[in-house]
């Protein structure tokens, strides 16, 4: 094979990997402060997808003003939900947390069918960033927006984690719900931001969806699967293990899809093939600490 | 507790009666739509019996395929019989690995694990398509020669057989010890329950359980497609069913598969496509949110209240 074919989907690979960071960075802070798995976190991706397709097919609105709106109304929407859903089960036991959110990925997931069809359907804006070549290698504008976008995106939520005064709320309520409050933070405000700024994250991602891939209803279950992948690997709740997961899942993906025989149809079994591996080596992924129970 | 005994008594009745009426009846589209609520009978019970030590299971489509495909690629081998045999092993055999392999897994691990599972034997079909067909399929052999009658009567007799296993695990005898290792493993261990032999062979049952279902699914029309049998669907339908008939109990998943079978078919009436699915979402965030104990639930619920009024 061809060398330069070879880093040309290497690096595509690793493109897609600014997208899985970001898709995977908003699950694992959901996880890390509320010890819920959202499994509605990929349809929130899929809503943000529409909701750019739309703005621009219709009005003709540029896809950049398009993820930032859909980041903002996917927070929007990750307050009500919080507030009239996920504050009540919260409270009951983890055989009802685990099945809550799927139930309601479901009914997004289907509403969208109904709404919308099944069908695919792709974006047809210009691209964002003039298109990359050295020598034989290309590298289209927008997988390059989707990279810069999706680091960029990583780095603010570790500042904000890392410097901000609702970071370090954050990181308190998450390591010790009851400490928290007695230090006086709103424990229930902190859940509801870290579903917020999942939210806005999934929103965002909707948008990159929009830019690279085929916009259709189960484009958000097909991320959330490779996003579960990448925070069981890189260990539940650990934020810069969402980055090197997302990076060696799509680095794997892409050797996968591009030199073994029909292996792009394998899709996100690779990864869960290897999940089951890396959990039983380690029982809480690469960088996961042990949970309090 | 003569009176339970007979209560239990009575719902196996009730359901040989149900069915043989349908059989009698003889109507095609009733005992097709029968036969469908009774193998999500089976799968239900299958993830009800897993939920009892506490393990939320995700990976209900993976046995289920398994099962199907089980029978598909060891009948041409062994014959019906041997197949079946061979299905069974195969079921408790990878539930029983996955068992220990998931044993040290925390609660949201094991969902993913397991949920990665059915998407990984899907891969994996596909990777051997000279032995398994890839993804156009294989034909197992047609249950009783595709008479619905015989097909609706020995699937009764499965659902039987799977109301016996879970009413076993919700004996005097083995219910307050899944009770706790649920609740409490080190107490359990204390007291003197072998917990991981117990994890283990809940699993393993449920495993077989679940294979029996996809065995019966593939037999009905012959025909088994991996993106059909080890799609999330199946391990969504029996975790619907539960939430809505009410958890921890037989008679639960038996009226939760009926209920949504019926809503299902109103749905598809309505919406059409597989747009449907949308009642499960509905279903299980609704039941979640107002009544986690389900349909059963709420008939106690009522029942103790009426009891305490005649007082």
């Amino acid at each position: 094979m061809d060398l330069s074919l070879i880093y040309q989907s290497l690096l595509l690979a690793l493109c897609a990997a600014g997208l899985y960071a970001t898709v995977a960075s908003g699950l694992t802070l959901e996880f890390g402060v509320t010890r819920i798995i959202n499994f509605a976190h990929g349809e929130f991706v899929m809503l943000g997808a529409f909701q750019t397709y739309f703005m621009f097919e219709l009005q003709g609105i540029s896809p950049v003003v398009g993820m930032i709106t859909s980041g903002i109304s996917m927070g929007l929407l990750s307050i009500i939900v919080y507030w009239g859903f996920l504050a009540k089960v919260l409270k009951q036991d983890e055989h009802n947390q685990i099945l809550a959110t799927l139930g309601l990925s479901i009914f997004i997931l289907n509403m969208a069918v109904i709404l919308w069809t099944p069908d695919t359907r792709v974006m047809h804006a210009p691209a964002l960033l003039p298109t990359l070549k050295f020598a034989e290698i290309i590298i289209p504008g927008n997988n390059l927006v989707v990279l810069l976008v999706g680091c960029g995106l990583f780095l603010c939520l570790m500042a904000f984690m890392r410097f901000s005064r609702y970071g370090v709320q954050l990181r308190l309520a998450s390591d010790d719900p009851a400490l928290a409050t007695l230090a006086g933070v709103n424990v229930d405000r902190m859940f509801c931001l870290s579903f917020v700024i999942g939210g806005i994250t999934a929103g965002i991602a909707g948008g990159l969806v929009a830019l690279v891939l085929y916009v259709h209803p189960y484009v958000g279950m097909d991320l959330v699967m490779r996003a579960f992948a990448i925070v069981a690997l890189a260990g539940l709740g650990s934020i810069p293990g969402a980055l090197i997961g997302a990076v060696l899942l799509s680095v794997i993906e892409g050797i996968v899809a591009n030199f073994v025989s029909q292996g792009a149809s394998w899709g996100y079994g690779v990864s869960f093939l290897i999940i089951l591996l890396v959990l039983l080596v380690r029982p809480t992924g690469l960088f996961g600490k042990e949970l309090r129970s | 507790m003569k009176s339970l005994a007979l209560k239990k008594v009575a719902v196996y009745f009730v359901v040989i009666a149900v069915c043989s009426f349908i059989v009698l009846a003889n109507d095609a589209f009733s005992m097709q739509l029968t036969i469908g609520v009774l193998i999500t009978v089976i799968l239900a019970l299958a993830w009800d019996i897993l939920s009892r030590t506490g393990q939320v299971t995700l990976g209900s489509a993976a046995f289920f395929g398994l099962g199907a495909y089980g029978m598909g690629l060891l009948s041409p081998l062994l014959g019906t019989f041997g197949a079946w045999v061979g299905m069974l092993a195969i079921c408790g055999l990878v539930a029983m690995l996955l068992g220990l392999l998931t044993l040290r897994l925390r609660k949201m691990y094991f969902a993913i694990a397991t949920l990665g599972l059915a998407l990984s034997l899907q891969v994996l079909v596909l990777v051997f398509r000279d032995w398994t067909g890839g993804s156009s399929g294989i034909s197992p052999p047609v249950l009783l020669d595709a008479d619905p009658q015989l097909q609706l009567l020995a699937i009764t007799g499965f659902v039987i057989l799977a109301m016996f296993v879970s009413d076993y695990f919700l004996s005097d005898r083995m219910r307050p010890a899944l009770f706790l290792v649920r609740t409490n493993p080190e107490l359990a261990s204390a007291s003197g329950i072998p917990v991981v032999r117990t994890r283990i062979l809940i699993f393993t049952v449920s495993g077989m359980l679940a294979g029996i279902a996809g065995a019966l699914y593939g037999g009905l029309y012959g025909y088994v497609v991996p993106t059909d049998v080890f799609t999330i669907h199946w391990s969504v339908i029996p975790l619907a069913i539960v939430i809505l008939g009410g958890m921890d109990s037989t008679l639960g998943p038996i009226l939760g598969a009926v209920m949504i079978k019926t809503i299902e078919e109103i749905a598809r009436f309505y919406i059409g496509g597989v747009g449907y699915q949308v009642t499960y979402g509905a279903i299980i965030v609704l039941f979640v949110l107002f009544l986690p104990g389900g349909v059963l639930g709420l008939i106690k619920e009522l029942f103790k209240q009426s009891v305490k009024g005649r007082i």
